[in-house]
């Protein structure tokens, strides 16, 4: 088991987003998160990665046990250290270029020397076939490609669970279909994946476990082919039948 | 044969008011990041420090903020036991003009910092940066990169400032101006202060090519 969460609640103004959420998710699963906007899929992602600080709940991550109420610097700094996120708008730093987006976290978060970091940089560009943009700007680049570099920074040290955060959301049509493929490698890899999307096709043929989720809970669990197939609560039904097929 | 004696007279109080423009810019930048970083902590104390600060030196002309600190600054120092009244008459220009200019700068970059987009800071925690190195690494330069427009038009507006410093006496260029006017009795009082005016225009030419190039050095930065 990587990670495993416990009781997980989280409010905001009084409107309660996590509503006492249970999770655990095992190595090389690929675990993707569907559910209406607003459903609070994307807050849980933030809790994990404590860019949002929950109202009660446990994680344990590995083997180490963490309030996520007051998680101490040093807990905070474990997890984000062996996990990563990918964020819906890319988030790749803006002065910096694309290789410095990657080196940046491997020189200064993880302590790596910079001339590894550079080449541990370069092979991951590689990867996601943007090695000959290394020294551009993110305003020099695609959505698509600043989104591919999002994905090599955040797998570039093979971290223990890597979060998306609906990462094609914020894509032109024609450009989602080069970020899914790396993700589906990734996933090929044995990467363990926590996927929160709205592309229906890569839930079913991607994702080992689909979560439907609304109004703050989990609603039902389950593999692909039960959840989409076989929906068992009316709220998965209703969702599944109003969504379009690659919505 | 006249503008060329007229040039050469007005540049003689041009060492002075580079020592101005630059001096006061200085440190009117340092008391800027400082306010600025004040208001944005989230301690009521700082913020009301921050806001008292904004509201004086904002609400009060350059030119009364030059004669409180050539007048006053000896005094408030004089109850802590420091007697500056020796010290240099441009060391209270300067003080007054940064004051001032602090003020403004500070709004400068409090608004552009405010601009940067959030998610720049959730992706270097994410990545496990320290709070730290995401300021100093992420944030502030992009602040800059942001503010640049507007500490362009205060420096600027700086430059054209320093021209108030006759008040309290120092020999800047415009002071040389009115000196040599006087002297001559008002008889070449438009050429002079056309000459003036065109030295100083020089002057906000190269601050807006050095901006310039500083700009077009960022040109793939869009924060």
């Amino acid at each position: 088991m990587i990670l495993q969460i416990k009781d997980l609640k989280k409010s905001f103004n009084g409107n309660e987003v996590l509503k006492g959420i249970n999770f655990k998710i095992d190595k090389g699963e690929v675990v993707v998160i569907i559910g209406p906007s607003g459903s609070g899929k994307t807050t849980l992602l933030r809790n994990i990665n404590f860019l949002e600080s929950a109202d009660s709940g446990i994680m344990k991550f590995q083997d180490e046990e963490i309030n996520l109420v007051n998680p101490t610097k040093k807990e905070k700094l474990l997890v984000r250290r062996q996990t990563a996120m990918v964020f819906q708008n890319y988030n790749l730093f803006k002065n910096k270029t694309a290789l410095e987006n990657i080196t940046e976290g491997l020189i200064f978060g993880q302590g790596i020397k910079k001339e590894q970091a550079v080449n541990l940089a370069e092979m991951a560009l590689d990867k996601v076939g943007l090695l000959d943009k290394k020294d551009f700007y993110p305003s020099q680049l695609s959505g698509g490609q600043q989104q591919r570099i999002g994905i090599a920074r955040a797998t570039v040290l093979n971290p223990a669970l890597v979060l998306f955060d609906e990462p094609t959301s914020a894509l032109d049509p024609e450009l989602v279909g080069t970020v899914l493929q790396d993700m589906k490698r990734l996933a090929d890899e044995g990467q363990t994946m926590i996927v929160v999307t709205h592309q229906m096709s890569f839930a079913k043929n991607v994702a080992t476990r689909v979560i439907f989720f609304d109004k703050g809970e989990i609603i039902e669990e389950g593999k692909p082919s039960e959840i989409f197939e076989h929906p068992q609560n009316i709220r998965t039904k209703e969702f599944l039948s109003v969504i379009a097929e690659d919505y | 044969m006249k503008e060329l004696k007229i040039i050469e007279t007005l540049l003689k109080g041009l060492p002075n008011t580079l020592i101005l423009i630059v001096g006061s810019f200085v440190f009117a930048t340092l008391v800027g990041v400082l306010i600025a970083w004040l208001y944005l902590r989230k301690h009521k104390g700082f913020q009301a420090i921050a806001k008292i600060y904004l509201g004086i030196s904002r609400g009060t002309p350059p030119l009364l903020m030059l004669l409180v600190a050539y007048y006053g600054l000896p005094k408030l120092l004089e109850v802590v036991g420091i007697n500056i009244n020796d010290w240099s008459k441009m060391f209270f220009a300067i003080a007054g003009l940064s004051i001032g200019w602090g003020a403004y700068l500070a709004e400068a970059f409090r608004s552009a910092y405010l601009a940067v987009d959030k998610g720049q800071h959730e992706a270097g925690l994410a990545i496990g940066l320290s709070n730290r190195h995401i300021f100093l690494h992420i944030m502030m330069p992009q602040t800059m990169l942001i503010a640049l427009p507007n500490i362009e038009n205060l420096l600027i507006g700086l430059i054209k400032a320093t021209s108030l410093v006759y008040v309290i006496g120092i020999t800047d260029m415009y002071n040389v101006a009115t000196d040599l006017s006087n002297i001559n009795q008002g008889v070449y009082q438009l050429s002079i202060f056309v000459t003036l005016a065109l030295i100083y225009w020089f002057i906000v030419l190269i601050v807006e090519f050095i901006f310039r190039l500083f700009r077009n050095h960022f040109k793939y930065v869009t924060v």
